[in-house]
């Protein structure tokens, strides 16, 4: 355990010295504070804008370090070969992945919680407070953080880093749009296009279950008890994933 | 080459692609073809399915559309002949609709909607009632706990409709409601019994003011009080007028002759910074706008 927490403080650190975090929590800090800006233009009602640029500009920044950091801490490493060093050491497989990817996910929650920061300082200038159902979309956005950075390292656990992250983005948009898989799984005549719809909804991530952006802006509540269940699906999802990508990544040949 | 005269030659390299840019972009600009104007165009596939498209950030998507429709709003004049109105009217009409659909629980969308699209012309003629009362239906089934939804709702029916009893149904659905003012439940008793009374629609329009959150529904809530404290005042006058008839036989010659004999307290101040006018047949009129000529019992909005 001792050289799982090792390998993902080391992964912090190595990332807290990159450039790419700094410049993507730049990039939403300006994006957050920008949208008082937008708010002041247009619509009285300030607190919608701010909380769908600020959650958007949360998104976004998340998303881009789970799969740019995501494929690069396994598929880059074994392109460079400067994963060979560390495993020349008695560490296993499953224990590299494990920390790599906790040290990725605790990098993705801090960044929300910077960002997250950035935005209620913004409504508290706009004469706003963070509401209860923003904190949950922000709690189940680190979970969506969560399952694309396991399924980048899934892809990255067999493939070269620009397919791997080709993969994870084109699993992001898909995972957004399975609510209307689902759909058509139900209203479909055909039992066979009904079940092979099926079949593909319970494989993908739904992360439409895990979006509660428009929840947030519409200050709409939602049951603890929903927030609970949607955290447990995506974080055992991320685990049955990232299981998968050790499971592959320890019999890969990396000679 | 020394140093010197290297640094020099950057120096003045610099220097003349600075001064070769700002005075090419002069240049440029004054020779440039002519602007075309772009409009945001709603794109030509329904909401619900752009909705899919939007990859969880549906309600981003939705605000741009209103922030459009609230940019276009200022385009459609109050004088503008009806014709040149309409195609502004059918642009505000879809962005509204579009981002309703996108995001069916923007309350801010449907409020704007109500204020908005509603617009009434100087000769008693009604635009976009009925496509705000289209989009107003559809809030109250998306946002059923939104009084707002239901208050505006009857506003436009006993305002514009002057469907009394249906407007009072609303009023009486949003008085239901947990959040909604204690004045809801007494504007829908006193529009049951008082239908048509002026009195009653300057009170929804107050109302509707002091509610409005945003600074665009604001301003269209504003005019309809104003226009409504002007005809209040004209009236007013008016009976005041009758009233100096009957007593000294022949018409007073201004609203100030009328306060001087004690008819009226005193000159009322028009709201649009005009002037009250006493015409010779004993009616009144302002010198700022055309007078709200269809409120009451026995005229109507001709609805288009």
């Amino acid at each position: 355990m001792s050289a799982v927490v090792a390998i993902a403080g080391n992964t912090v650190r190595e990332f807290v010295r990159g450039k790419l975090l700094y410049n993507l929590l730049l990039f939403a800090a300006l994006f957050v504070a920008g949208s008082l800006l937008v708010a002041q233009l247009t619509i009285g009602n300030w607190v919608r804008i701010i909380l769908d640029m600020g959650l958007g500009a949360m998104e976004v920044a998340g998303v881009l370090l789970a799969i740019v950091i995501g494929v690069g801490i396994v598929a880059g490493e074994v392109q460079r070969k400067t994963i060979l060093p560390t495993l020349a050491k008695p560490v296993p497989r499953w224990k590299f992945c494990a920390g790599r990817y906790a040290g990725l996910v605790l990098l993705l929650v801090v960044n929300a919680a910077v960002i997250l920061a950035v935005l209620g300082l913004v409504l508290r200038l706009a004469g706003y407070s963070l509401g209860r159902t923003t904190l949950q979309a922000v709690a189940l956005l680190c979970v969506e953080f969560a399952v694309l950075a396991s399924v980048a390292v899934l892809f990255a656990s067999f493939s070269t880093p620009i397919l791997a992250g080709s993969y994870a983005f084109a699993l992001f948009f898909i995972g957004h749009l399975l609510p209307d898989l689902r759909a058509f799984a139900e209203k479909s005549q055909s039992a066979l296009g009904g079940n092979v719809a099926r079949g593909f909804y319970l494989l993908l991530p739904d992360l439409e279950l895990l979006n509660l952006k428009a929840h947030a802006s519409n200050e709409l509540p939602v049951a603890a008890a929903y927030v609970w269940r949607a955290a447990g699906y995506g974080t055992a999802y991320a685990a049955v994933v990232l299981a998968v990508a050790i499971l592959i990544f320890s019999r890969r040949d990396l000679n | 080459m020394p140093l010197a005269v290297r640094g020099s030659a950057i120096a003045l390299a610099f220097a003349v692609a600075v001064f070769a840019a700002a005075v090419l972009r002069t240049s440029a600009q004054s020779r440039g073809p002519v602007a075309i104007e772009t409009v945001l165009d709603i794109p030509p596939i329904p909401g619900d399915v752009a909705r899919a498209l939007t990859f969880g950030f549906r309600s981003l998507l939705a605000d741009f559309t209103l922030l459009q429709a609230i940019q276009v709003l200022p385009a459609r004049h109050g004088d503008m002949p009806p014709e040149l109105a309409a195609p502004i009217d059918r642009r505000l009409f879809r962005l509204l609709e579009y981002s309703v659909e996108i995001d069916p629980k923007f309350s801010g969308a449907y409020r704007f909607a109500a204020a908005a699209l509603p617009h009434e012309t100087g000769d008693g003629k009604v635009y976009g009632v009925l496509d705000a009362i289209q989009i107003l239906e559809k809030g109250l089934r998306e946002r059923p706990d939104e009084w707002q939804m239901g208050f505006l709702l009857g506003f436009l029916q006993s305002y514009y409709l002057h469907d009394f009893p249906a407007a009072a149904r609303s009023f009486g659905a949003a008085a239901d409601l947990p959040h909604a003012p204690a004045f809801v439940g007494l504007l829908a008793t006193r529009l049951a019994a008082q239908a048509g009374d002026l009195q009653i629609a300057t009170s929804l329009a107050e109302a509707m003011l002091a509610h409005a959150n945003e600074e665009a529904t604001r301003k269209e809530w504003q005019d309809r009080v104003d226009a409504l404290h002007m005809e209040r005042d004209l009236r007013g006058i008016e009976e005041a007028a009758q009233r100096y008839r009957e007593e000294k036989g022949v018409l007073p010659r201004s609203v100030h002759a009328l306060v001087a004999a004690g008819f009226l307290p005193a000159a009322p101040r028009e709201p649009h910074g005009g002037r009250y006018v006493l015409e010779g047949d004993g009616s009144a009129r302002s010198t700022a706008t055309e007078r709200l000529r269809a409120y009451g019992l026995e005229t109507r909005f001709e609805i288009h």
